[in-house]
């Protein structure tokens, strides 16, 4: 665990891990392995993208700030997802993502997962949403330009993260749910999870509705005042 | 076994949570879950009796689910709207319901185990700069949560907004959480230029921990390692292989197989045996005052 710090080796890391490590342990889990095996087969994959992403934050040089920034951040959503019903996380990330780069969105989606888990219960779906919470912030950065441009677009980004959440979710769900991949258990599964992703998408667009606006005023602040 | 150093800990819950989500032997999935439930009932006997039931009800949807969505094996007991149910998928989705129950209870006693603390010394072994972040995040939590609430106070207190109608409600909080991360954004600059000044960033980040590796560590760390593999060995050989389809059958008992039950059962039942030893020595130096 210690040679990451070393910086060739996280070099390394990050060329084994998307193009070599991840593709075999699918090819392994399709090919390979019995069907009994594909709960372990995704379990590891979560984990291998979230380290990937991790090696890249420790190789960058982030300024004290930006990583100031960050924290309150996922403090933010943190506390947001101590609301009931409805959940302000996905909110944060995109927020996140959009206005302080495609990584921040990343760390803010899963670690608001991890840190927000201890609270409601550590499992073996936390690296899932890590996972999923974190790509819907690494996306919103790449996509921050037209997300900034039309609040519309912004709107319809939510609902589409509700769905992408939901569609990751159900994967590990039905997977585990049954110990192998069954297509039709995991189309009957988002079926079932229809209203809890509706809710989730209404949520999100309230959020953002909510937030957009102030955020993208405080944020743009801080970054000019203080150039982050 | 809450002493041990954090590593230890975490490659222990790996293991056996991880050789029960790998296998689906019965054998082995009936002594996770009774190693795993002795653990946590010995640990929290008597309390937080009320989670338990929706553990077992979603075992219990498990086990039902696969024979209505898994149409494989040779025996079929019934016909529910033209599909078969067979024995094969019962048997498989019993078993499923088992490796659930026994993951959930692992990772029950994972979360009372591995305090926030702990994952954040785990991190920091990896690397520092996300050990940093976590803590950070950590700490803010309960400091906005103050915030939130000391800026609810001023505002009310100035007359700023009333709680009569739902709207003004709304409209009046949001006013709060704006104010508050407002105040957040600016105090977390001020913390980054103070760790600047500091000298942050120069030279190499170490984190600090309470946690050290004693011998005893070493042992268990030891004693974990050498059982994980013996019990993965016979999985990988395939000695202790149940097939499921078409016909559920066994592999003939050998050596390995049973060194492998044992091994995988030593390793179930060693928290319980170390928390147990634990208690009867309290006990023992309780009874000598």
């Amino acid at each position: 665990m210690i040679v990451i710090r070393n910086a060739s080796a996280r070099r390394i890391l990050r060329m084994v891990l998307p193009f070599v490590l991840i593709p075999a342990i699918v090819a392994l889990g399709i090919f390979a392995v019995e069907s009994q095996y594909h709960t372990l087969v995704s379990f590891l994959v979560a984990v291998c993208s979230i380290l990937l992403f991790l090696c890249g934050f420790e190789k960058k040089k982030i300024g004290s700030r930006r990583l100031v920034i960050v924290a309150v951040m996922i403090a933010l959503s943190v506390v947001g997802r101590m609301f009931p019903i409805i959940k302000p996380v996905t909110a944060f990330a995109v927020l996140s993502g959009m206005f302080l780069g495609s990584e921040a969105g990343f760390l803010v989606g899963s670690f608001s997962a991890l840190i927000s888990n201890f609270y409601f219960g550590q499992g073996p779906w936390t690296p899932f949403q890590m996972l999923a919470w974190g790509l819907i912030g690494f996306f919103a950065g790449i996509l921050a330009f037209p997300l900034k441009r039309s609040r519309l677009f912004l709107y319809f980004y939510g609902i589409l993260a509700a769905v992408l959440f939901s569609l990751l979710m159900d994967v590990w769900s039905a997977v585990w749910l049954a110990g192998e991949f069954l297509p039709s258990l995991y189309v009957a599964k988002l079926l079932t999870s229809l209203p809890h992703t509706a809710l989730y998408a209404v949520s999100n667009v309230i959020f953002l509705i909510l937030f957009a606006k102030p955020f993208s005023e405080k944020l743009g602040r801080i970054k000019i005042k203080y150039g982050v | 076994m809450t002493h041990l150093n954090p590593i230890v800990l975490f490659f222990y819950f790996a293991a056996a949570a991880g050789i029960s989500m790998f296998s689906m032997n019965p054998v082995i999935q009936i002594f996770s879950l009774a190693g795993a439930l002795s653990f946590f009932f010995l640990r929290n006997a008597g309390k937080r009796t009320g989670m338990h039931l929706p553990l077992f009800l979603l075992a219990l949807l498990a086990a039902l689910l696969n024979p209505l969505f898994q149409h494989n094996g040779a025996t079929v007991l019934f016909v529910l709207n033209g599909n078969p149910v067979t024995k094969e998928a019962c048997i498989y989705g019993a078993v499923t319901a088992l490796m659930l129950l026994a993951t959930l209870y692992w990772f029950r006693s994972f979360s009372e185990l591995m305090t926030s603390d702990k994952i954040l010394y785990l991190f920091g072994r990896i690397s520092p700069k996300i050990a940093l972040l976590l803590s950070m995040a950590m700490r803010y939590i309960p400091l906005f949560g103050a915030q939130l609430k000391k800026t609810a106070q001023t505002q009310k207190a100035m007359g700023y907004f009333k709680e009569d109608n739902a709207m003004d409600r709304i409209r009046g909080y949001m006013r709060v959480f704006s104010v508050t991360v407002t105040w957040a954004l600016e105090s977390g600059i001020v913390t980054a230029d103070s760790m600047e000044a500091r000298g942050y960033g120069e030279g190499k980040r170490s984190s600090f921990a309470v946690f050290r590796f004693y011998r005893k560590d070493g042992f268990y760390l030891m004693l974990i390692g050498a059982l994980f593999l013996i019990s993965v060995y016979g999985l990988a050989t395939e000695a202790v292989a149940f097939q499921y389809y078409p016909t559920f059958g066994a592999q003939a008992p050998s050596f390995i197989s049973t060194l492998t039950y044992i091994a995988y059962i030593m390793l179930a039942f060693l928290p319980t045996a170390a928390e147990a030893g634990e208690k009867i020595k309290w006990k023992y130096l309780q009874s000598k005052i």
